[in-house]
């Protein structure tokens, strides 16, 4: 997003009005049925973005496959379709830039996304410069989002991000973490630094940021992306042959991925869910999850309890 | 980075690609060099025959066709197609190279002795039987991983050939298809292709298998300096 007046157009007027139905604080309210996608705003300046995104790890790395290039990019065009804009990368992740920039050229869809890369290096002095190769890589002129990966040389990366922040070029800055990492720094960061987006992990098994680091988030004003909703698959793997509880449509929910990703979404603190597929399918099961009912704070505790006893 | 959260990785976090990715490699390359491969296919039948027989150049050659194969391998498949999704690939790749440019180098030290017919028949059978692992694997003929292309079938058919030589010179040789072999068990074993695995097997096999029939310092002239026999009063 990159030109800013086109795609803040395009993306507040599909998202401005959705604000009206799918605040955090309603979560757990029914929006009306089948239309409007979940919407959240980012506490910084209320921005609203969709619930939920898309990652590119693993996925999107295909190199220079066309055949599975071409196929990425019509997931990618699932994902526009259905109302998706934030699509999240990293240099770490190999040659998923090029795919996703690939996947944008031919959609001819640079402006309709919300950019979210990495800044992954271990040199402090090469923020700059890394942002620049991503950009080219996805082929636009600056990222809406760049977060320092996995707390890497965070200092120094976040003091240039705020000056490139300040200089406008880019919208906002954050920090990344996964796999229940290092939470204790993450929390000194959150605490101590002026962030508009923290990346973490958390999932129906994986709850560990809700002790401390989401109600820090939310009492800080920061944004919330969730990566590895699905356990990076595993909670498919363990839980897809079991039946779906007998409530669960009183929920919303009618697939696993809905149970996974709308019991991630319906949390106050977060503001976006990024699973990742490589399957057309599936991200249509992805971001139907983005629609309807979301579960309240009972039937979210009973969707924790149901998966601990399966 | 502390080492309890280095504890928390698992093997497929250092992946970062999919199975399917790597399964298709072995198609694309069959289909970019095609029908060129039928003469590596033809390359690497002859490679046990020349390694066996008797007179020093066709044993010269042995060698230059191995160098090429992991020439060819190291470039074509590791670097400039699986090194885009796998960056460690990229440094293995170029580490192939040097070594088929060593091996060609080599060319005029040859085989000491040559190759005996039971490790001619398993090269004979890693040449015909493993790249038959990734379509079983992927479920598509297109993706038969042949000698000099597919660097599990290469690494198989050549390894016999470094077993034969002195002990120094051999484990140097070996550096490179060990390393590449643990890397790549590791690799099919956390992607979950499990047929893959058969080529750092296969190559692991007929590795102690030519040690294990490789002749003894005695029985070989060039040998003797590898590992002096006391035993024998040289003239």
């Amino acid at each position: 997003m990159v030109r800013l007046s086109r795609r803040r157009f395009l993306i507040g007027a599909g998202l401005g009005s959705l604000a009206l139905v799918s605040s955090p604080l309603l979560a757990g309210k029914v929006a009306a049925p089948g239309d409007a996608p979940q919407a959240r705003p980012i506490p910084s300046t209320g921005e609203h973005l969709p619930a939920i995104g898309m990652g590119t790890w693993i996925t999107f790395n295909v190199g220079s496959d066309q055949r599975l290039v071409d196929q990425r990019t019509r997931v990618l065009e699932t994902f526009l379709e259905r109302g998706g804009s934030v699509i999240d990368c990293s240099p770490m992740y190999g040659s998923s830039a090029d795919v996703v920039g690939a996947a944008l050229e031919t959609l001819d869809a640079r402006d309709r996304i919300f950019a979210a890369s990495k800044i992954w290096t271990g040199d402090g002095s090469e923020t700059r410069e890394q942002a620049a190769s991503s950009a080219r890589r996805w082929g636009i002129p600056r990222f809406d989002l760049l977060q320092v990966h996995n707390l890497l040389s965070w200092q120094e990366h976040l003091a240039t991000l705020k000056d490139m922040k300040a200089r406008g070029d880019v919208r906002y800055l954050g920090i990344t973490t996964s796999h229940g990492r290092r939470h204790d720094e993450l929390a000194r960061v959150i605490e101590t630094e002026d962030l508009d987006f923290v990346q973490l992990t958390y999932n129906v098994l994986d709850r560990e940021a809700e002790k401390r680091l989401l109600p820090l988030a939310h009492e800080r004003g920061v944004a919330v992306i969730v990566n590895r909703p699905f356990q990076g698959g595993s909670l498919f793997r363990r839980f897809q042959s079991e039946p779906l509880p007998n409530w669960a449509g009183e929920a919303g929910i009618e697939t696993w991925a809905a149970f996974f990703l709308k019991f991630i979404i319906s949390h106050p603190a977060v503001t976006c869910a990024i699973p990742a597929t490589t399957r057309i399918d599936h991200m249509r099961e992805n971001m139907a999850a983005m629609y309807g009912t979301l579960p309240d704070a009972g039937q979210r505790r009973m969707m924790a309890e149901y998966v601990r006893q399966l | 980075m502390s080492g309890a959260s280095w504890l928390s990785y698992s093997l497929q976090d250092f992946v970062m690609f999919g199975p399917e990715v790597l399964l298709r490699l072995f198609i694309r390359i069959n289909e970019a060099v095609w029908p060129w491969q039928s003469l590596w296919l033809v390359a690497g039948l002859l490679l046990p025959w020349l390694a066996r027989q008797s007179a020093e150049w066709p044993r010269r050659m042995a060698m230059a066709l191995a160098g090429l194969a992991w020439i060819g391998c190291g470039y074509l498949f590791m670097v400039r197609y699986y090194g885009p999704v796998n960056t460690p690939a990229t440094w293995f790749g170029w580490a192939f190279v040097f070594q088929g440019l060593l091996l060609l180098m080599l060319r005029g030290r040859a085989l000491p002795v040559p190759l005996g017919l039971s490790l001619a028949v398993a090269g004979w059978l890693v040449i015909l039987v493993l790249p038959w692992l990734a379509v079983l694997q992927s479920g598509d003929v297109r993706a038969l991983a042949l000698f000099g292309m597919a660097p599990g079938v290469t690494v198989a058919a050549t390894v016999l050939l470094f077993a034969r030589q002195p002990l120094l010179l051999r484990w140097f040789l070996l550096l490179v298809p060990l390393a590449w072999s643990l890397f790549s068990a590791l690799t099919y074993w956390s992607l979950g292709t499990y047929w893959l695995l058969g080529f750092p097997v296969a190559a692991l096999v007929i590795l102690v298998v030519a040690l294990r029939v490789s002749p003894s310092p005695v029985q070989s002239r060039d040998l003797r300096s590898a590992r002096p026999d006391p035993e024998r009063r040289l003239p």
